[in-house]
């Protein structure tokens, strides 16, 4: 036994550095902040912010340099893949990223809040989101997931002395956690059916005669259940609202976009390559979260008094937005690119827009340390920027031209009216239908701040915004007005297929 | 041998799990379930499942069985229980009869499955795939090959949850005042 032994010496892996530098680079930030608080105490404060920042600019470096040199690269038997997809997503949440540190600055340094733990979550969590672009099977899939979710149930609870705060925690930790469990048995179902956990063997074990039909059906719903909780989609929207209105507002807007969108970033792996060979079982499913998701977020949303619980309901719409072009993906290998860049351009524009929103309510809430709807009334009067900034966030997630948020819906109709069939042309009319429900309340909220006169008794005197939030304010507005008048310019990064990986 | 080691670890296993339903006293109860899962785990390694056996003994017995004890404690009913209230009507007839109804299946299935679930140890054949390693140094090779990335991902995860768990349960948030404050 003792020659066979060593004749099975162990050989690490090959590793190519360059294909996980921007994870190394989060990594080593990471450690860095939670070494300096171990270090400096409460005098790394005043570094925390500015050094988490630094660490995700930097983390943009090898982003940079890997989408320059073009080449795909896979590692560890293909489990993990770095290709354009992987990239522009990494990109996504290291950018959106970068804006929540930007939001949290003044908000975590004023309030009574512990700091530099705070970066070290937010580091944390955006190093699972960049894991999870390039994951490729279902235990890195799940780590990730766990590494992106753990910090960041921790940041909704980070107003600690607040009973709301707390609630948002324990029902985003509850939920999640519920979530995870409905996940993993899907997860446990496919393994046992194909013996695999690399989703390009998935592939191939889950198609159509292969398996048994029934465990299959089961396998891949209970996976895109669990995601549908990440994406907060309808109906396992439930805890969004209550933990979007307890968290701390920057937590809020980081859920709102980079945890929904590394929710999509699995599904898109999952069922462009995994459950690509089972359209008959995935499609329906999401036609089905799409349809509701976009029905039952507007509708709701309608009724909203309080502004972070509205854009918690037009999220719910979004993700429905979102998921339409998977529910006609598998009808063709050009639908399925169509829909996949539809997809991750929708993602990026609406992190642009949407974190665009929570930088003016943040602003705003600086002042009237609430976010009701009441709130905004008059904002023009005494913060004409941030009302005019507002308005453009507003328009351009209702889709109006020649705002970033028109190109993506339109992306998304063309996606779904590309596949050319009855289940697709439809759900390209009620993307339609709830893009003008959707126009009701952006507008509301418009006319609010533009029309009405301030509430009596409050404070007009004009409202100063910290430099980060404008900072903020800055990059968000521009990406929105750049995408919108420029489409192509974004249209030729999300250019992205996950097809060759399925061979 | 073989026989021996089973007959011995299930006479443990019995003894344990009646000892767990019996005891008066929920630490003892606690303790005898460590009991159960010790004699659980000398069933794996000779069924060869040598990382489960470990698992069980470091998990269940280690980790679980601690935490419930740490509730008992602090619930405070480390005391002997009185026995002869019931918190919930019926619940005593209802376990026997879903305890019966559980023997009852479980016999019927080794019966009638004889031969397709009792300790039938693989084929030589079988094991040979397995180039004389042990399953635990099997596991250990694709942790640390195929999944390496995963496995370091997880040592950040456990990493950050601590620091976020200390937070979160300190008794001060944020600072206090301009010494800073180090409760």
């Amino acid at each position: 036994m003792g020659a066979e032994v060593l004749a099975l010496a162990f050989e690490r892996p090959p590793i190519d550095w360059h294909a996980v530098a921007p994870e190394l680079v989060l990594l080593g930030f990471g450690a860095l902040l939670t070494l300096i608080d171990i270090a400096a105490l409460e005098r790394g404060r005043a570094l925390m912010s500015a050094l988490a920042s630094i660490g995700l600019l930097a983390a943009m470096v090898p982003i940079l340099t890997l989408a320059l040199d073009g080449a795909d690269r896979a590692m560890f038997g293909g489990a993990y893949v770095i290709d354009d997809y992987a990239l522009i997503m990494k990109a996504i949440f290291v950018l959106a990223g970068y804006v929540v540190v930007l939001l949290s600055v003044n908000y975590v340094a004023e309030g009574d809040y512990w700091e530099n733990e705070y970066y070290q979550m937010l580091v944390s969590s955006i190093l699972g989101m960049v894991l999870m672009a390039s994951a490729r099977d279902l235990v890195t899939i799940f780590v990730a997931l766990e590494l992106l979710s753990i910090p960041a149930y921790l940041m909704a609870t980070w107003r600690k002395r607040d009973l709301a705060s707390n609630e948002a925690g324990l029902k985003y930790y509850l939920m999640g956690v519920f979530a995870s469990a409905v996940l993993l048995y899907g997860m446990s179902l496919l393994y046992g059916v194909t013996g695999s956990t690399m989703l390009s063997d998935i592939a191939g074990g889950v198609a159509a005669g292969a398996a048994p039909p029934a465990v299959v059906t089961l396998g891949v719903i209970f996976v895109v259940v669990g995601f549908g909780f990440k994406v907060s989609a309808f109906p396992f929207h439930t805890w969004a609202p209550d933990t979007y209105e307890g968290a701390p507002t920057p937590v809020t807007a980081f859920l709102s976009v980079a945890s929904k969108a590394a929710g999509f970033v699995a599904l898109l792996s999952l069922v462009f390559v995994g459950f690509w060979n089972r359209t008959d079982v995935y499609q329906p499913v999401l036609w089905v979260l799409a349809a509701a998701s976009m029905f039952g977020g507007n509708l709701m949303a309608l009724r909203q008094k309080n502004l972070v619980r509205l854009l918690a309901y037009s999220g719910v719409a979004q993700a429905g937005y979102m998921l339409a072009p998977l529910a006609v993906a598998g009808t063709s290998a050009a639908v399925a690119d169509r829909a996949l860049a539809a997809v991750v351009t929708y993602l990026a524009i609406y992190a642009a827009m949407n974190l665009g929103a929570f930088a003016v309510i943040i602003a705003v809430a600086r002042r009237t340390a609430s976010a009701h709807i009441d709130s905004f009334r008059g904002l023009f009067r005494y913060g004409p920027a941030l009302a005019v900034a507002m308005t453009v966030f507003l328009m351009a997630l209702a889709g109006i031209p020649p705002l970033g948020g028109w190109f993506a819906k339109f992306e998304i109709v063309l996606a779904l009216i590309s596949a050319s069939t009855v289940a697709g042309t439809a759900l390209g009319v009620i993307v339609a239908v709830n893009s003008v429900i959707a126009l009701y309340y952006y507008a509301r909220i418009a006319s609010y701040m533009w029309v009405e006169d301030p509430p009596e008794g409050a404070d007009t005197s004009p409202i100063s915004t910290p430099l980060a939030v404008t900072a903020a304010l800055v990059i968000t507005g521009g990406a929105t007005l750049v995408f919108g008048i420029l489409p192509q310019w974004v249209g030729r990064f999300t250019e992205v297929s996950l097809l060759a990986a399925a061979g | 041998m073989e026989a021996a080691v089973f007959i011995a670890a299930a006479a443990v296993i019995l003894v344990g799990a009646v000892g767990v339903v019996g005891s008066r006293n929920p630490v003892h109860s606690a303790l005898f379930l460590i009991q159960t899962l010790l004699g659980a785990a000398v069933l794996f390694v000779l069924q060869d499942a040598h990382f489960l056996a470990a698992v069980q003994v470091v998990v269940y017995a280690g980790a679980i069985v601690i935490l419930f004890l740490f509730v008992i404690m602090l619930l405070g009913v480390d005391r002997a229980m009185r026995l002869d209230i019931e918190p919930i009507a019926g619940q005593r007839p209802l376990a026997v009869i879903v305890g019966v109804a559980l023997a009852a299946v479980l016999l019927t299935v080794t019966v009638v499955a004889t031969g397709e679930l009792t300790g039938v140890r693989r084929a030589a054949g079988e094991r040979a795939l397995d180039n004389g390693l042990s399953d635990v140094e099997r596991l250990g090779r694709v942790l640390f090959s195929q999944y390496a990335l995963a496995v370091q991902a997880t040592a950040v995860l456990l990493t950050i949850a601590v620091v976020g768990a200390v937070v979160l349960t300190r008794r001060h948030g944020g600072h206090s005042g301009p010494s800073g404050e180090e409760t």
